[in-house]
């Protein structure tokens, strides 16, 4: 498989001239402008191959934009190599930009007071695609995307989803190689959302492009990309799947108990008369409770589930049992406020298990 | 190259074609936006024919040569304003980020910006021109017209149409690193209407050379004009020279064109 996007130790460092605040504060910014350097991707290396689709995680502010704009060829990075589809894009941009797509999700590309079909017979001229491949495209992509019912409205009046859809037909129509979409489904409902992703899978599996895609969603990423890329600080804090991190930094799951009510009178209770777990093993704590039902957490590396079972099993009568994994928003979430993933904090928590020391390895070098 | 610039015209029609119709779904604003654009631009002209009315004549202009000054100009402006709109809304485009999008197309950047915008209102002004010049006609009687004279004329009012889409392209240049459009910028492009809108003779000479050297705005409308009205032109100069005015316009314009090209590059190494 040939690489579709190689980018090497990418840097990005915008000079940002600080206003000074105050009547003269402005004159003096134009005549003596104080400036500090952001630096807003710090030696990012990325390497996709053609048929891939990955998703780009971070907070807002981490440098997602920054990376799709210096792969794209719109900004030029202050240090690193890039090649996409064989070219460079800073000095290529108008050769490399008739084989991608682009795909903002809050910003549009189609015009605005004209009907769907204007902007999409338009883009034909402006990426001088063939008459006849332009056709086939416009009625495979009209029904992938069920465009039909909305493509002669005034874009003005379509809603977020149709425009959505409008969108992608728009940057698949001169057969891109590579598609990168921004936050593609903000502000979706979620049947809207789904039709998306299942329209994305479908135009991966059929036409076999690449897909970069930027998004909050986890649902997106666990739905979608095998792969994700997490940027944080403008830095690449990890490449993997969402499997993996999920068990890394999962750190601990919930079982869910529903005790037999004849138990819950003879065990303790708190202020509220919610039963208490006495004694519980290392590791293990109680969440919270709701008769019936007790929560318990427990951590990965404190015991196995089926042993945890087994001891309430020994002093409790159970009626059910069940486990919740930790959502990978949680995980996500502690990554970007914890800075779980960001070297200072591996450097001090080193991870003590075989497995965690090898991805811990790759990731330093 | 010549290729690629017949593709670039045929994309620039379509693009002003889908401009055309866009504003056409709003034909009653567009109506009263043409109204009232020629109402506005009448009003200058009558203020122009105001001031000159009580007297015989300024500075050796009477007030129907004025009026033909103004009238020719007025043109000029109309015709850069209606395709050059594209330009002169540059510092939206940069504002709203919608730069970017213009830079991810296989086009180039200028045929895009100009192609943006095309504003059928500006019309009024085109309209105001050719009124005032039916004015300025009939103020002048003993206007006497030759072969060259009517050649020149057209080619006077295009080179001046030239010039000012020019110095609009350089004010959105400037738009790359001021991101609004500064006052500079307005200077030069509504100061330069008001100011060439009058006999160049009534000011200083450095700012008459400014005018026809630096930035050669009169050298494509107040030297034509002296031309046509049989007026001698300033600085002693010869006649003929008012031919010279579509090769003067478009030196500029290719300077104008590469100072365009740079802005363009920076940009995508500085972002916004």
């Amino acid at each position: 498989m040939e690489t579709m996007i190689e980018a090497e130790q990418l840097s990005k460092t915008f000079r940002v001239a600080r206003r000074r605040p105050g009547l003269f504060g402005g004159i003096r910014s134009v005549v003596d402008p104080e400036v500090r350097r952001v630096e807003a991707v710090r030696d990012l290396s990325l390497h996709v191959e053609r048929g891939e689709m990955v998703s780009l995680v971070g907070p807002n502010g981490a440098g997602k934009s920054t990376t799709i704009k210096m792969l794209t060829g719109i900004l030029v990075p202050t240090s690193g190599h890039i090649r996409v589809a064989g070219l460079v894009p800073m000095q290529q941009r108008r050769t490399l930009a008739s084989r991608i797509g682009v795909v903002f999700g809050q910003r549009t590309q189609l015009w605005w007071d004209l009907p769907l079909i204007d902007s999409l017979r338009l883009l034909r001229h402006l990426y001088r695609v063939p008459e006849e491949q332009h056709s086939a495209n416009l009625a495979l992509l009209g029904s992938m995307l069920e465009l039909d019912e909305f493509i002669d409205t005034p874009v003005r009046q379509l809603s977020l989803g149709q425009r959505m859809r409008g969108d992608l037909a728009a940057a698949l129509l001169h057969d891109p190689e590579l598609l990168y979409l921004d936050e593609p489904t903000i502000g979706l409902d979620v049947v809207a959302k789904a039709r998306i992703r299942e329209f994305l899978l479908s135009i991966n599996a059929e036409k076999g492009v690449t897909v970069l895609l930027t998004t909050h969603d986890m649902d997106d990423v666990e739905m979608l990309c095998p792969r994700m890329v997490i940027i944080d600080h403008g830095r690449k804090l990890y490449d993997g799947t969402v499997a993996a991190i999920r068990e890394r930094f999962g750190g601990e799951r919930t079982l869910i108990a529903v005790l037999d009510p004849a138990e819950i009178s003879a065990m303790s209770h708190d202020s509220e008369g919610q039963p208490i777990l006495d004694d519980l093993p290392y590791g293990v704590r109680q969440l919270r409770a709701e008769s019936p039902r007790i929560w318990l957490s427990f951590g990965r590396d404190a015991l196995p589930a089926h042993e945890l079972v087994a001891w309430l099993g020994a002093r409790h009568r159970l009626r059910d049992v069940t486990f919740q994994e930790p959502e990978i928003e949680d995980v996500i979430r502690r990554i970007y406020e914890e800075g779980l993933l960001l070297p200072e904090t591996l450097a001090n928590n080193p991870p003590f298990n075989l497995e965690h020391k090898i991805v811990y390895w790759t990731m330093t070098i | 190259m010549l290729n690629n610039m017949l593709g670039d015209l045929h994309l620039y029609l379509r693009l002003i074609g889908m401009q055309l119709r866009a504003q056409m779904q709003y034909k009653v604003n567009l109506l009263i936006d043409i109204v009232t654009y020629f109402l506005i631009t009448g009003l200058e002209f009558a203020a122009i024919m105001l001031l000159f009315g009580p007297f015989p004549s300024i500075l050796g202009w009477s007030i129907g040569e004025v009026a033909f000054l103004y009238s020719l100009t007025s043109m000029s402006f109309g015709l850069a304003e209606l395709f050059g709109a594209g330009i002169d809304a540059f510092d939206i485009t940069i504002r709203r980020g919608e730069f970017d999008r213009v830079l991810l197309r296989p086009v180039g950047a200028l045929t895009q910006v100009i192609g943006s915008d095309f504003r059928l209102r500006r019309f009024g002004r085109l309209t105001q021109g050719l009124l005032a010049f039916g004015i300025a006609l009939k103020l002048l009687p003993g206007l006497t017209w030759t072969p060259l004279k009517l050649v020149l004329m057209p080619i006077g009012i295009v080179s001046g149409a030239v010039v000012f889409t020019a110095i609009l392209l350089l004010g959105a240049t400037l738009c790359f690193w001021t991101v609004e459009t500064t006052e500079l910028t307005n200077i030069l492009t509504y100061g330069g209407r008001e100011m060439l809108s009058y006999p160049l003779s009534i000011y200083n000479s450095g700012l008459q050379r400014f005018f026809l050297f630096v930035i050669p705005l009169a050298f494509c409308s107040y030297i034509p004009v002296c031309y046509l009205l049989g007026r001698g032109l300033p600085f002693g100069l010869p006649g003929g020279l008012a031919f010279a005015s579509p090769l003067v316009a478009l030196v500029f314009a290719l300077a104008s064109g590469a100072i365009w090209r740079f802005g363009v590059n920076h940009y995508q190494s500085t972002g916004s």
